[in-house]
């Protein structure tokens, strides 16, 4: 079987890109924005989220179509679509 | 024994978060007056149960395209993937007291022309269930509010469809610090199926399960007062039968055999999204989703949404998605009868994937019982290299109360 997911190259990759969102968000993340200063942030087109059957029905759709579904804190799979 | 090590060390993580947030509250004396300052003693007595959303969504798919694991086409394949989905979903939000919300979601799908006629006039789930199914799904999620800052969540849900049954359940927690613009937030869910098992000429062979559990750690991050970013680890761990047990492969023989797929199978999946707000009162949403697992399959996703408002009740997006991933090694299109391991089914193969879409959104003050009425229509078309095409049409109604 190819466990290509734990070879060095793969890994690595992994690890790189962790970081480089790791250093995003630790570059920002001393600044303390208040709460009457987010009201960009508190407009729905700003979700980092869809709203949830919308989320739903576009996650089905790419685990049923994709193999390489799942692992993202939400179900892979299930009835006709599995794996 | 390595994936009970990962699913105790999953339980014990939110048992520790779960007894971390009590404390905290336990120990804080502050919290005391806090409560006596709750909506309820400000307020007076608040209802039972109070309705906050309901919300519907139609979702139609309309599929084309083939892929060897069918058996609607020639012995050695590829076979038909011809496929309509009729989707509505309804979910219901309701707060209880100020610091329970409850969410109840009821999805359902009915299937029709999924891999039809490959076997006339035999009950089996190709030519039968598969030709007009339906499924449905009902979940129940409750939060609670422990302080401010704390929020602790379960879910439970049944799912129902013909040859196939299933249950979950999870529990989670989120936590916010540096006035809130920081939060983190982990969940576990565990998923057990129980379905009939099918012989690859459609006969059925009694039942089969499998079981899987979700754990996920979520760190959401406010960089400005333009920009919020949000980085998700998951892992999934797979046991059990894997595949829906009628997908077929061509073998070298001559004759269609079994899909035969390992019992067990871990995945990890990284995801980054950034939302940006835009000078023009626009958005952008970027989101990129790394993913590994030890079938050796390795994929990559990414996608870009452009939002635009047009007025304070209306804005329109339109979004591009990328995904790339190669096969697992034991996938083909023409296997050995003597193979242990063999798929042929199209969505392990190696693949590029692209979606393109556009939207509308509106969210409309109105009077009377309820406060805004939302609304929502999106197209979306999903193509990808080895021969599928989908077109989606989706439209949302609901009501804020």
């Amino acid at each position: 079987m190819n466990t290509s997911v734990f070879e060095p190259r793969a890994l690595a990759r992994v690890v790189f890109r962790a970081g480089l969102l790791a250093l995003a968000i630790g570059a920002g993340g001393c600044a303390t924005v208040s709460q009457n200063r987010r009201a960009h942030l508190a407009d729905p087109m700003m979700g980092v989220t869809d709203e949830p059957l919308d989320a739903y029905r576009r996650q089905k759709l790419y685990d049923t179509r994709e193999g390489a579904a799942g692992g993202d804190g939400a179900a892979a799979g299930g009835g006709c679509g599995c794996q | 024994m390595r994936l009970r090590i990962v699913r105790v060390t999953a339980w014990m993580l939110v048992v520790l978060a779960c007894s971390a947030a009590g404390r905290a509250l336990a120990d804080d004396g502050v919290r005391t007056e806090d409560l006596a300052l709750s909506d309820e003693n400000v307020l007076g007595h608040l209802p039972a149960l109070h309705v906050d959303a309901i919300t519907t969504r139609i979702t139609g798919y309309n599929q084309f395209g083939t892929g060897y694991q069918s058996k609607s086409g020639p012995i050695l394949g590829p076979g038909s993937e011809r496929l309509t989905v009729f989707e509505p979903q309804a979910e219901i939000i309701a707060s209880q007291g100020d610091r329970i919300t409850h969410r109840i979601w009821v999805p359902v799908d009915i299937i029709s022309s999924a891999s039809a006629n490959s076997i006339p006039k035999v009950p089996d789930v190709v030519s039968g269930a598969s030709r007009h199914n339906g499924a449905g799904t009902i979940e129940w999620a409750t939060t609670y509010k422990s302080d401010p800052v704390t929020v602790l969540s379960m879910s439970t849900g049944v799912h129902l469809e013909s040859p196939f049954r299933s249950w979950n359940g999870g529990l989670g927690a989120s936590r916010a610090f540096a006035d809130q613009n920081t939060v983190l937030a982990f969940n576990v869910v565990g998923i057990f199926d129980w379905f009939d098992r099918f012989e690859v000429n459609g006969r059925r062979d009694g039942r089969t399960e499998r079981s899987s559990t979700l754990g996920s750690v979520s760190f959401t991050q406010v960089l400005g007062p333009d920009t919020v970013v949000n980085v998700n680890y998951g892992l999934t761990v797979q046991e059990g039968e894997l595949g829906n047990t009628w997908n077929a492969v061509p073998l070298t023989s001559g004759v269609r055999g079994s899909e035969l797929l390992p019992d067990e199978r871990v995945r990890h999946a990284v995801v980054g999204r950034l939302s940006q707000f835009l000078p023009w009162n626009g958005a952008l949403r970027l989101y990129e989703r790394f993913y590994a697992d030890d079938w050796g399959v390795v994929a990559n996703s990414a996608e870009a949404q452009v939002l635009q408002r047009l007025s304070p009740e209306l804005y329109i997006g339109a979004l591009y998605r990328f995904h790339v991933q190669n096969a697992p090694a034991f996938f083909t299109t023409l296997a050995s009868p003597n193979a242990t391991l063999r798929t042929a089914d199209s969505d392990l193969a190696p693949l590029d994937s692209h979606t393109i879409g556009a939207k509308i959104v509106g969210d409309v003050p109105v009077t009377g019982i309820a406060r805004v009425l939302h609304y929502e229509v999106e197209y979306d078309r999903y193509f990808r290299t080895n021969d599928l095409r989908i077109d989606i049409v989706t439209c949302a109604l609901g009501f804020h109360f």
